[in-house]
């Protein structure tokens, strides 16, 4: 933890975090304006006193637009993390206690997710199932399962011939409390550091998809919307353009500023 | 070396099926009936039918898949409900723009990242390598299609060094055709550039430790010959990896970025067929970019060999 | 006549967030032409970095802050970095410990003696390799020819190392560097390849610097020893005045430690471990004020403890670092 403290990136990462998520739970309290107000006498403003980062198409505040931005982007890149995490876990912990024909069954499936570019299968599946919030969570988070399952596949496969874990389930222990007793703890690190880096992902990502209209549906203003509904505008208002790609670089350089640090400190291998 | 490309090509043959599986399934995640989501409720019924029946819809699933797997072994995928054209026709002419496209922009992005990535290493931990460790950083934290709104803002519009709209080909006029390429490719490459880049420093600094670099350096080899020669060859071959898997990133980035600059590829038509609910064609684009992804991975597979002898066929 | 290498008073410290080590804390001594000397010690004691001091490689966050090391007279300190570079290689050459790692994995051998030959030497790619083939013939190496084509993984320990001996000797250095060469090996070749190793270092020679632990290794080859413990030289003299008069408590311990040698050890105490001398090696970042060896010695007195010991010399070539044996110098 002291050497967490130490690391001047991973601290500044964990502060922009911070920020992010405080902007996204008090943006009703920050947010001069309503998000979602159309005003179509303000449509298209340049930034003005009222309005610091213009109006959109709808007359809407950008800036308010860009702090709600972070509730929706931060909310569904969570969610997806967890979505990821969670089934990640159940089918590395399976495929690694169960072996043979389900180990190689579930391995093949996460090889074959994996063949995909990341974007494109999301792109595939949020097409498919229409896009609401919670099918792009499932369709970010679908590209980091085999990410999770094969660090949890191959600590259960380490683990499970040592004797804490051998005594465990001599003595009757369920599988479901070995993973989260046993298996768990000790592959945290990894874990985390993955996590981390999926948060990242999902932010890029949730961005292109909205950028591309298969995101978050309009009017929600996740930073990929605000941009996607910019573009047309890009000549006349640029700055419009520039805040929420600026909100984004900024939450995701903070993920990753403390994905690294945590690498870095986690795993001194790497240097 | 042909015998491993030859073995590996029929080990990929599971994941391959799978794959196939999976974009097959892609159609029967649609909630309701897929017949009317292509082409709307208020259709004529009898349209609607046609569409079930030409897609084989109102068959046993499994059927469904051995009709429509066996049809891709012969080269066929589908048709386009919207144009009728079949879909491998469309791809096979809308690829090469995206290949052009994320070539450029993987040549662009190994051409400044191992060279940033081995000078950030031989000056590790000084006021260079801090910049380099930032810009790199904020490389892989940009959206690249928003780095290509910005490029287009600046570069086309304000300096007017780029075209902003249209599209020529590099195989019909090649100077004409690049200028058309080089900001969509270099706002393309910039992800993969401090991510190659990032990874050629940390593999030449876990290379640098190693004796025999020490072992060079008492040759009284120049600290150049030491780095270019003795460390990177060896650093080279987990960037090689990281190469091939960006490869992936950059077939992804493509379709956004094509619809950012209006470029006429294999992206900007899958996103047209979305908006279009043309399903087989989506099916097919799809099918097809995981199958060129997973041949750039076994190249990669195949040349790791080159840079690390250590690895048997 | 210069000595091949004179070292004086070298100090190389490394520079860590937890403070500064003191590798090296002033060690002298010399070798002249020709000759083979071993220095001895524990790992950690400063050996190796003694050796990468000599070619001024010693790796980040050490330095050499102190201290000068003459080559035939000429001072490598006041060398550019381009001068040594022209001395690396070519008039003085390193074995590494380990065979497994100092070769580079992705060159074949004959690239990299090839390299070693033309980076000092106006030489043909074909006169290159008709060289290193003879040298490689020289160290016993079966089938050279085909040898020069294989990966260094293609090879055995024994056979690497003696790639890499070949190659130190490419090009007649004055001295070579020998870093444990041996160490690594099976234990039956590494009587060969030590063999292999002074034979071909004799004909051309060329005086060695051997850095082992092993010190039945040491009567063998040696000509003269010099003993260092925690970064500084503990005693040093001829191989048979540190075998038959071990001056140093250190040096004592060192050799009742060995069970194939019972100069030393005249009572039947059981022969035990070096690390159970009693107590460990200091830590170089914080040595004691005195005799480094002071909190392990059982002999030691006030003194010890209090100020650091001059090499007090007891003959011609024998000189130790201990206030025990103030008197007789």
């Amino acid at each position: 933890m002291a050497r967490f403290w130490a690391n001047k990136a991973g601290v500044a990462g964990l502060a922009i975090i911070v920020v992010c998520i405080l902007v996204a739970i008090f943006a009703p309290l920050l947010a001069p304006h309503d998000p979602l107000a159309i005003d179509i006498s303000l449509q298209g403003m340049e930034p003005s006193e009222a309005y610091p980062f213009g109006n959109d198409e709808f007359g809407r505040d950008i800036l308010s637009r860009v702090i709600y931005g972070a509730r929706i982007s931060l909310g569904i890149s969570l969610f997806s993390v967890i979505f990821s995490l969670g089934l990640g876990v159940v089918l590395g912990a399976v495929a690694g206690f169960y072996g043979r024909g389900i180990d190689n069954a579930i391995m093949r499936v996460m090889d074959a997710t994996m063949a995909f570019p990341a974007i494109l299968l999301a792109i595939a599946i949020v097409a498919a199932m229409g896009s609401n919030m919670f099918n792009v969570v499932i369709a970010l988070g679908i590209v980091y399962v085999p990410r999770f399952a094969r660090i949890i596949r191959g600590a259960v496969i380490s683990l499970k011939t040592r004797e804490f874990v051998e005594a465990a389930i001599s003595l009757g222990a369920s599988d479901v409390a070995i993973i989260f007793r046993h298996i768990l703890p000790n592959c945290l690190a990894p874990l985390i550091v993955q996590a981390t880096a999926g948060f990242a992902y999902a932010i890029l990502a949730e961005s292109s998809l909205s950028f591309l209209g298969l995101g978050a549906p309009p009017p929600a203003p996740s930073w990929g919307n605000i941009l996607s509904e910019s573009k047309d505008f890009m000549l006349d208002n640029p700055m419009m353009t520039v805040y929420p790609g600026l909100a984004i670089t900024f939450a995701v350089l903070g993920f990753n500023l403390l994905g690294d640090a945590l690498r870095d400190i986690l795993d001194p291998r790497l240097k | 070396m042909l015998a491993y490309f030859l073995k590996r090509t029929v080990l990929m043959v599971p994941t391959l099926l799978l794959v196939a599986l999976m974009v097959f399934l892609l159609v029967h995640l649609i909630p309701g009936d897929p017949a009317i989501v292509m082409v709307g409720a208020e259709a004529d019924p009898a349209a609607i039918e046609n569409i079930r029946r030409s897609l084989g819809l109102d068959q046993p699933l499994p059927i469904q898949f051995i009709d429509w797997f066996g049809r891709l072994l012969s080269g066929d995928f589908g048709k386009s409900i919207t144009s009728g054209i079949p879909v491998l026709e469309t791809i096979l002419e809308r690829f090469p723009t995206t290949l052009v496209l994320t070539t450029l922009a993987m040549l662009f992005s190994v051409a400044i990242a191992i060279p940033s990535g081995v000078l950030a290493a031989k000056f590790r931990n000084t006021g260079k390598d801090y910049l380099f460790m930032l810009v790199s950083l904020i490389g892989v934290s940009v959206p690249g299609f928003w780095l290509g709104l910005m490029g287009l803002l600046v570069f086309s519009v304000q300096l007017g060094w780029f075209p902003s709209s249209g599209y020529v080909p590099v195989w019909q006029d090649f100077w004409q055709g690049l200028n058309y390429m080089t900001l969509p490719s270099i706002t393309l490459g910039f992800f993969m550039a401090a991510v190659v880049a990032r990874m050629t420093r940390s593999s030449m600094l876990e290379v640098m430790r190693l004796e025999y670099v020490t072992h060079a350096r008492a040759k009284g080899l120049s600290e150049w010959t030491v780095l270019l020669k003795h460390a990177l060859k060896n650093a080279f071959a987990p960037t090689l990896t990281t190469i091939g898997i960006q490869y992936g990133m950059l077939l992804g980035g493509a379709v956004v970025t094509e619809t950012v600059f209006g470029l006429p590829g294999l992206g900007r038509f899958v996103v047209q067929s979305i908006y279009g609910r043309d399903y087989p064609a989506v099916q097919g684009c799809i099918l097809f970019i995981a199958l060129v992804y997973m041949f750039v991975n076994l190249a990669v597979d195949v040349l790791y060999k080159v840079f690390d002898p250590r690895v048997k066929f | 006549m210069f000595p091949v290498l004179k070292i004086d008073d070298l100090q190389t410290h490394f520079f860590t967030r937890t403070g500064i080590a003191k590798a090296i804390d002033g060690v002298g001594f010399h070798i002249d032409k020709g000759e083979i000397v071993c220095v001895v010690g524990e790992s950690g004691c400063g050996k190796s970095m003694t050796a990468l001091s000599v070619l001024r490689l010693v790796p980040h966050p050490g330095r050499i802050v102190g201290g000068e090391i003459w080559l035939d007279g000429q001072n490598l300190m006041a060398f550019s970095e381009r001068e040594m570079r022209e001395v690396r290689g070519d008039r003085v050459s390193m074995i590494f410990q380990e065979p497994m790692v100092s070769l580079n994995p992705a060159f074949t051998i004959g690239n990299q003696l090839i390299e070693a030959v033309r980076v000092h030497r106006k030489a043909s790619r074909a006169e290159a390799w008709e060289r290193s083939v003879e040298m490689l013939r020289r160290v016993d190496l079966p089938s050279p020819e085909a040898r020069m084509n294989a990966y260094p993984h293609e090879l055995s320990g024994g056979m690497r190392q003696r790639v890499m001996i070949a190659e130190a000797l490419l090009l007649d250095p004055v001295l070579l560097l020998a870093d444990e060469p041996t160490t690594a090996l099976d234990v039956t070749v590494q009587a060969q390849v030590l063999d292999v190793m002074v034979r071909a270092a004799r004909e051309s020679g060329t005086a060695v610097m051997m850095i082992t632990h092993n010190l039945a290794v040491v009567s063998e080859i040696a000509d003269r020893v010099v003993v260092m413990y925690a970064g500084r030289v503990v005693e040093q003299g001829t191989t048979e005045e540190i075998f038959t008069r071990p001056a140093h408590p250190y040096t004592q311990g060192l050799l009742r430690a060995i069970p194939t040698l019972s100069t030393a050890a005249e009572d039947d105490a059981p022969r035990q471990p070096l690390y159970e001398m009693g107590g460990l090696v200091p830590s170089l970042t914080d040595l004691p004020p005195g005799c480094a060896f002071c909190p392990r010695c059982s002999a030691a007195i006030d003194l010890c403890a209090a100020q650091k010991p001059p090499a007090f010399p007891l003959g011609e070539t024998h000189a130790a670092a201990c206030w025990l044996r103030r008197t007789e110098g």
